[in-house]
């Protein structure tokens, strides 16, 4: 507020100097309609600033003058010597009152009431009486505060600010020379103070620049009262961070943005007072609108406490739009789904309102943050509100950038843009050639190589093998490693448009001019990547791509020689051992593979036959999704790769879920889905053999239960009921045999070790392995 | 009306050009390339702490490529708030000229009467005006 007083205060000042020179001559010729004109403009302009402003006693005094001179202009009135006089003393008054402000003095005292009535028409008679005792009420001499601030037009800023550069360069010059020659005590002390002068002159003007970022936040109020009223929603707004300085080029660039956020939040965030008292809020919302400088960075965030966004719905309406496909949609993760709110010709809300459905999106948002250099970021819980932080540099001209060279030639790039710099030849980075392109995996990570120099024509003059990498992430969505000679150096450069003729390459974002003096072009990241072919694979979600999701998704991934020779893959997260079994513990039951393994029977994937090693024994993987078991034989593990998880999938459902490419082999991926569907459907209950028991044997009942069952089983009793369909039946050594009705087999258990005590082919009933062993057998025997 | 114009030569011919226009001359040490730029932008150099784009004249007015040796001049121009500076060969004088150039109607390679504005007369002599503008848009403009 005080900004826009200041403004006011100066402004006024400033037309009633001019305007005393009018004054007098419109006395002296009353019928002088041009006259007239900018006096009743200067009263009118007084009143509309002191209404905005709250000054209600100026305010009544140029309403009352406004007035008195409308009606003359109207030819309603004549400019009489009374009307002339009267209007003279409020503009006086007007000025003095103005100089009080200025100067934070109290108003003069003084009765406005009498110059505003001076103004009426009256009979002749009076006239001479009311002037006069309005003009005793003046005060003799206010005392004029100095002004403290001018107004400079813009263009002579710019100017300055262009020869304080000027001086820079003049200034690291003189540095350059005065280092080539042997030093010089006195003259270096000189130069140093020269450096500070130089330095701080730099500063100062480019603070003209600067302006409080308050201007921005003053029309916030207004407009959220405004807007709350016509939707009747109650809206506290808290305002925190006024005094961050910005500059002011930039504040006109976010002004739009920020007031499309603003509404977006009333609109569509906060909920009309019943909502939020059904879901346990405060009658009314809080909007916060907070400034804060990080860095160079002015970082701007408007936080509502609404309903949210639900980013199933947006998804479902991206659908809608054909701005994502359904396959794309179910593999985002929540941070793009929340993307898609920036995508064009996406909006949240079901209805277009007057407030926010103007046809500016959130997509306008976005392109009007970046094309200041800035960001937009959006946070939001269900319920609980929404959150969109707005990054912006505070200059517009000075951007971080880093220098490096091709060939003799250098050029800068935006640092925001770069992801990350490696070395061609470094120990996590491959660079291949895939037809004609080059391709970098960088830490098992796929990115496409722009050869710098032979996009410029520019001959490197290193060797490939030895080349930089600079990984690059345009604002359009393309990530890709520029191929450079060297990396010179972080700087902050000035930079200038180029002109057109040099834009219309598409490759440059302006020139700079380094200390070194000589000029230097800034890569424009998305128009190289243009230029070069390299594509965003979805460019309705700008800021995510296919690419991406490489880089944040590898998958552990265990290579293998399978049992056939050839190479496979299998996701290493469920892989939960490699052990080697003996080959005895595998045997062909029901028409499958199956694995006698610690007590437990389980199906065996990953060869038709076993093929044992020379100590007749299996490799196998224990494969576990929690629930289900499974075994995979291999035959030798080759290694553990970080791999993408796309694949090439395979036509048909089998074990291999498709082809994937590692280190340039094709390699099978195993599809552990089809094979814990395959197990887990031979394994439900009602499908499991039956194993009787003999209920007369309690140590059966309840020791050997609980590992038959374990076996893949479902336990009957001999006793209560001689099932036929029993698979196999378990008796101790000592019992006479089954009864003739079954003809299942029968499984043998003898109560001491020594075999050579009990019954041929008994089995010693803690021999579990030997237990398990039989019960696999005997399921193969049916 | 007598009008100041800054004569150069440029492929052994004398041109003018309006003084009006004519910001500074100045000596160009080291050009920055522009890969990838039309061939008439020859590059970028230095004005103290602004970027001139260098427009190589030979190529704009299709005559093949200015000499780069040595200590060059350039004539800095503004065109649409860029700051250009177009070599020359050398900077001669700079005359009052009176009168309006007059057309020239035969003669002229591509080059030439796209950026020729007509025929002025110095000293007896018929000299070319040139139209910076013209030279700056560079033979593009012509096939376009």
């Amino acid at each position: 507020m005080d900004e826009l007083l200041g403004e006011f205060i100066a402004e006024t000042r400033e037309t009633l100097e001019p305007l005393a020179s009018e004054i007098v001559a419109w006395e002296i010729a009353p019928d002088d309609r041009a006259k007239l004109d900018s006096i009743f403009r200067f009263v009118h302009t007084v009143k509309g600033s002191c209404g905005f402003l709250d000054l209600p006693r100026l305010e009544r005094l140029s309403h009352a003058a406004e007035g008195a001179l409308a009606e003359v202009r109207e030819g309603a009135r004549r400019p009489d010597k009374r009307l002339v006089t009267g209007v003279l003393l409020i503009i006086d008054r007007i000025g003095e009152l103005v100089e009080a402000l200025a100067a934070g003095l109290p108003y003069p005292e003084g009765d406005d009431e009498t110059l505003i009535l001076a103004l009426e028409p009256r009979d002749d008679k009076e006239e001479e009486a009311v002037p006069a005792a309005a003009a005793a009420a003046l005060p003799a001499a206010t005392p004029r505060a100095p002004a403290r601030s001018i107004r400079l037009p813009v263009e002579l800023l710019d100017r300055m600010m262009a020869g304080v550069s000027d001086m820079v360069l003049a200034r690291n010059e003189l540095s350059r020379r005065l280092r080539e020659r042997a030093g010089d005590g006195n003259v270096d002390t000189a130069f140093e103070r020269l450096s500070t002068c130089v330095a701080e002159m730099r500063e100062a003007i480019t603070r003209t620049r600067m302006q409080r970022i308050d201007g921005l936040f003053s029309a916030l109020p207004r407009m959220v009262r405004d807007l709350s009223t016509e939707l009747d929603k109650q809206v506290v707004l808290v305002i925190d961070g006024g005094d961050v300085e910005l500059d002011r080029e930039m504040i006109e660039m976010i002004r739009d943005p920020l007031t499309h956020i603003v509404r977006n939040a009333i609109d569509h965030g906060i909920e009309i007072p019943a909502d939020r008292q059904r879901s346990a809020k405060p009658a009314a919302g809080t909007l916060r609108v907070d400034a804060r400088q990080s860095g160079n960075q002015i970082l701007i965030e408007v936080a509502d406490d609404g309903r949210g966004i639900d980013d199933e719905r947006l998804v479902q309406k991206a659908i809608g739009a054909a701005i994502v496909t359904r396959e794309r949609a179910a593999a985002m993760t929540r941070a793009e789904r929340l993307e898609l709110i920036f995508a064009a010709g996406l909006s949240t809300a079901d209805q277009v309102t007057a407030i926010s459905g103007r046809g500016v999106g959130m997509d306008v948002v976005r392109a009007n943050v970046e094309r200041i250099g800035g960001t937009v970021e959006i946070d939001t819980q269900l319920g609980r509100g929404c959150r969109l932080t707005l990054r912006v540099p505070m200059t517009l001209t000075i951007i971080p950038a880093l220098t490096f060279s091709v060939g003799t030639e250098l050029f800068a790039i935006p640092r925001g843009a770069i992801d990350e710099i490696v070395r061609a030849s470094g120990g996590s980075v491959v660079v291949e050639r895939v037809g004609c392109a080059l391709v970098a995996r960088i830490r098992g990570e796929r990115v496409p190589v722009v050869e710098l120099d032979k996009l410029l024509g520019v001959p490197s003059h290193v060797d490939p093998a030895r080349q930089i990498l600079v990984v690059v992430r345009a604002s359009s969505g393309e990530r890709y490693a520029l191929s450079v000679d060297s990396v010179q150096d972080h700087e902050e450069l000035v930079v200038k448009p180029a002109a057109p003729a040099i834009m219309a390459t598409g490759v440059y974002a302006g020139t700079t001019l380094p200390d070194n003096g000589r000029p230097m072009l800034l890569i424009n990241p998305a128009g190289v990547a243009q230029i070069a072919g390299v594509k965003a694979p979805d460019a309705a979600i700008p800021a995510k791509s296919d690419v991406v999701a490489v880089e944040v998704e590898t998958v552990p991934t265990l290579l293998f020689r399978a049992c056939d020779g050839a190479t496979r893959a299998i996701r290493l997260g469920l892989v939960e051992r490699i052990e080697d079994v003996a080959s005895g513990a595998v045997a062909n039951i029901g028409g499958r593979l199956r694995l006698s393994h610690d007590g437990r029977i389980l199906p065996l994937f990953g060869c038709e036959a076993v093929v044992p090693d020379k100590y007749d024994r299996v490799r196998v993987l224990l494969l576990g999704d929690g629930e289900t078991e499974i075994a995979y034989a291999i035959g030798e593990v080759i290694d553990i790769h970080a791999l993408s998880p796309d694949c090439l999938p395979s036509a048909e459902p089998g074990p291999i879920a498709g082809v994937m490419l590692v280190d340039d082999l094709q390699v099978e991926l195993v599809d552990c889905f089809w094979l814990f569907a395959q197990a887990g459907g031979s394994s439900r209950s009602t499908e499991r053999p039956l194993c009787l028991l003999d209920s007369d044997d309690p140590w059966m009942r309840d020791v050997l239960r609980p590992i038959v069952e374990q076996a893949g089983y479902r336990v009957g009793y001999s006793g209560d009921a001689n099932d036929p369909d029993a698979a196999v039946m378990i008796l101790s050594a000592d019992r006479p045999s089954a009864d003739a009705r079954s003809s299942a087999p029968v499984i043998r258990l003898r109560s001491v070790a020594d075999e050579s005590v009990g019954p041929a082919g008994s089995i010693y009933r803690y021999d579990r392995r030997g237990l398990i062993a039989a019960l696999a057998a005997a399921q193969g025997g049916r | 009306m007598e009008q100041l114009k800054l004569i150069a030569r440029i492929a052994d011919q004398q041109i003018a050009i309006s003084a009006d226009l004519v910001e500074s001359v100045v000596e160009i040490e080291a050009i920055t390339p522009v890969p990838l730029a039309a061939a008439h932008i020859a590059g970028l150099a230095a004005l103290r702490s602004r970027v001139l784009t260098i427009i190589d004249t030979y190529a704009a007015l299709e005559l093949g490529r200015s000499p780069r040796d040595g200590q060059l001049q350039a004539i800095v121009v503004t065109i649409d708030h860029h700051l250009y500076g177009l070599l020359v060969d050398e900077v001669v004088d700079v005359a009052a000229f009176a009168g309006e150039p007059e057309p020239l109607h035969a003669g002229l390679s591509r080059g030439w009467a796209h950026a020729a504005m007509g025929i002025v007369e110095h000293e007896g002599q018929a000299l070319l005006q040139l139209d910076p503008a013209r030279i700056v848009a560079g033979p593009m403009a012509v096939a376009a």
